[in-house]
């Protein structure tokens, strides 16, 4: 089982400062799963109950130079502390940054600075059992400096065939999916709607409304965007629903076919917002088939177009709480 | 010839605000106690609950909305917010409908239709069909935040806080919140803390200024250190205030009137008093005065009434965001500020030397 490769500025750039910050949010401990094509870091996929995230990266736009190889099908998986990686990215980004500024000036030689990425085992301090690490390696001018991320032992391999089972899953599609407008404000938001109860109420309709709502028998607060951009299955209000309230708006939606309801905990909802810390072009909710979840896609554009850029993927799919009504 | 009888169906009161974080400010400042609102449970009995949030009356008027919070019959703070305060105010009652409402879960859900940065307007009307208080934004087609808020049948008042003036002359003096700091003759602490059976002596002779925070504020806090009840004495030669506790140690801060007049802007007393409260009680009211209240700077008011009554009054402004120069210029709207008494009742104590 080997894995080398060496990140690149943008990778650096993207972990760093984007996708580590906005991860560490779901949960400190997430599975990092590599295969020939992508690294995808996957929270809560093999066990039930929390918010599930997925975000992929085609290897291109992490590293270069990119080797797996692992008896089943050049795949590894492992857990890892995602504070530890960001903190250990972190202090060695310090020092490569620092040498590569003292080299750039130089008479245009190739860099030979770059951050190595693998997989080793060793044997920590005062132990007998070799123990395996995720290590970053950057030389410097005059030093190299190298920092171990202790992970877990990697996956078996009915783990990582279970774990590529719930990868292939989690890829399915809402029917509709309206855009959040402001993922700033929705998440201030959402974040002093939290103060009042634990269960959130979240209706996506065909018209393109997104109506969240939290209800306990003290109060109950909510609010309604309507006409937000849509994608997938579309229909128009009927022309008699633009003077109710929202409430019954949403009511008579679902009665109609053309919305879902689920209910959520705020506190997932609230995290599936921070996401927004990876700052993507966009951000879509929707309500899967038959309301098994409520899913959050985030999209990014290839820098300067309105192109989706596939290489790289982020979604979280909340797990639902009440089947509701749909 | 007009009476509200002929719309039976019109609620009591519609109005609409447009600075709903000035609201907040003005209800946080009396939300002394954070455990009075837990988070709710859905699985909790609604009987468990409502104890819970057994805090605030709201009463409604064609004058404007008071909210009165009480505490164990020692202290009571009532936030007024006049008509004025509305950009629109339809009053249809008659008499003065009352209506209990938890107070922090009626500040959260304030907070949340105020969002940084942007003006928003909010329409209140009680009751509901079910006698609820209902919220709505009403400033965007499409996108709409509303809330319902339960109301219960009010507790009665357990005391009349019925502050009357001490004497002819009022004996009252305004704290400043902030202030230019001058390290010598500001405010000076007296500290004596028993050791053993030494006993030090320190003289501190200035609070570290802290720009955000209040003096008045700031005092108060440090009084937590000697103990359960604090003295404020007032007097005349020299024109001073006095802040005592006694506990495991001795705190004494002065305020000295003619030393710096940009801390005590006011002060009034003609005959020496003193009066012993509560540490609680005199802490609740200042501990949750929002900054924007000490960044407006208008001052702080304390009056001592008959049988030693504390009344504390703050102001909150409720200027729209937007017109941030309004306060630059020096020029105050008196109808956009909310105020905010709180009325502290003394400990019973023989020893007060108040003469006879």
């Amino acid at each position: 089982m080997k894995f080398k490769a060496f990140l690149t500025d943008n990778g650096v750039n993207l972990l760093e400062k984007r996708f580590l910050p906005a991860l560490e949010k779901m949960g400190k401990i997430c599975h990092l799963y590599l295969t020939r094509e992508h690294a995808i870091f996957l929270h809560n996929l093999l066990n039930g109950d929390g918010i599930q995230s997925i975000a992929q990266f085609r290897k291109e736009a992490l590293f270069d130079d990119y080797r797996i190889s692992s008896q089943n099908d050049d795949r590894i998986a492992f857990a890892i502390d995602l504070s530890l990686l960001q903190r250990a990215l972190r202090s060695i980004i310090a020092v490569y940054t620092e040498f590569s500024a003292s080299h750039s000036g130089g008479a245009g030689g190739q860099p030979s600075n770059r951050l190595q990425i693998k997989l080793v085992k060793k044997l920590p301090p005062h132990s007998q059992q070799p123990m395996p690490f995720l290590t970053f390696e950057s030389k410097g001018y005059k030093s190299a400096v190298i920092q171990d991320v202790p992970i877990s032992k990697p996956l078996s391999r009915s783990d990582v065939l279970e774990l590529q089972a719930a990868l292939d899953m989690a890829q399915d599609m809402p029917r509709t999916l309206v855009q959040v407008p402001d993922m700033n404000q929705l998440q201030n938001f959402v974040d002093r709607m939290k103060h009042v109860g634990d269960l959130i109420n979240v209706s996506i309709s065909k018209y393109g409304d997104l109506h969240l709502q939290i209800s306990t028998t003290l109060i109950t607060l909510g609010a309604e965007f309507r006409k937000l951009v849509r994608i997938g299955e579309q229909a128009d209000m009927p022309t008699g629903d633009q003077n109710l309230s929202a409430q019954s708006r949403t009511d008579r939606a679902i009665q109609r076919g053309d919305a879902m309801t689920v209910q959520v905990s705020v506190k997932h909802f609230f995290k599936s917002l921070q996401c927004h810390l990876v700052k993507p072009d966009c951000a879509f909710y929707g309500i899967a088939v038959e309301g098994v979840c409520l899913t959050v896609i985030f999209q990014f554009f290839i820098p300067g177009t309105r192109q989706t850029d596939k290489s790289i993927s982020l979604h979280c799919r909340l797990p639902v709480l009440d089947p509701g009504s749909s | 010839m007009s009476s509200s009888a002929v719309e039976p169906d019109s609620p009591d009161l519609v109005c609409q605000l447009d600075s709903v974080q000035g609201m907040v400010d003005a209800l946080t400042s009396v939300r002394w106690k954070r455990h009075q609102c837990p988070k709710i449970f859905d699985d909790t009995p609604l009987e468990v609950k409502l104890r819970f949030y057994k805090d605030a009356v709201v009463e409604l008027s064609e004058h404007g909305i008071v909210l009165i919070v009480e505490d164990t019959g020692c202290l009571q703070a009532k936030v007024y917010l006049q008509r004025e305060l509305f950009v629109s105010y339809e009053y249809n009652a008659q008499g003065r409908p009352r209506f209990g409402v938890s107070l922090g879960l009626f500040v959260d859900c304030l907070n949340t239709f105020s969002v940084p940065g942007r003006s928003s307007t909010i329409e209140f009307q009680y009751p509901g069909p079910d006698m609820q208080l209902l919220l709505k934004s009403v400033d965007s087609l499409d996108a709409c935040i509303y809330a319902e808020i339960r109301t219960r049948i009010p507790d009665t008042i357990s005391w009349d806080y019925n502050f009357e003036p001490a004497g002819s002359t009022p004996l009252s003096f305004t704290v400043k919140h902030l202030h230019k700091v001058d390290p010598f003759d500001q405010v000076s602490y007296k500290k004596k803390e028993k050791k053993k059976s030494l006993i030090v002596d320190v003289l501190r002779l200035n609070i570290a200024p802290c720009p955000k925070s209040s003096a008045l504020k700031e005092a108060i806090d440090d009084l937590e250190w000697p103990g359960s009840s604090i003295q404020i004495i007032l007097q005349p030669v020299p024109p001073s205030v006095t802040f005592r506790g006694e506990g495991h140690g001795d705190l004494q801060i002065d305020f000295m009137y003619y030393v710096n007049t940009d801390l005590l802007i006011a002060f009034n007393c003609d005959r020496r008093v003193a009066y012993r409260y509560k540490y609680k009680f005199l802490r609740a009211t200042t501990s949750n005065i929002p900054s924007s209240v000490i960044k407006d700077n208008r001052g702080s008011k304390l009056t001592i009434g008959l049988g030693g009554m504390l009344k504390v009054q703050h102001l909150v402004s409720l200027a729209r965001p937007s017109h941030p120069h309004i306060d630059s210029a020096g020029y105050q709207q008196p109808s956009r500020i909310a105020y905010i008494e709180f009325f502290v009742k003394p400990e019973v104590d023989e020893d007060t030397g108040n003469g006879s």
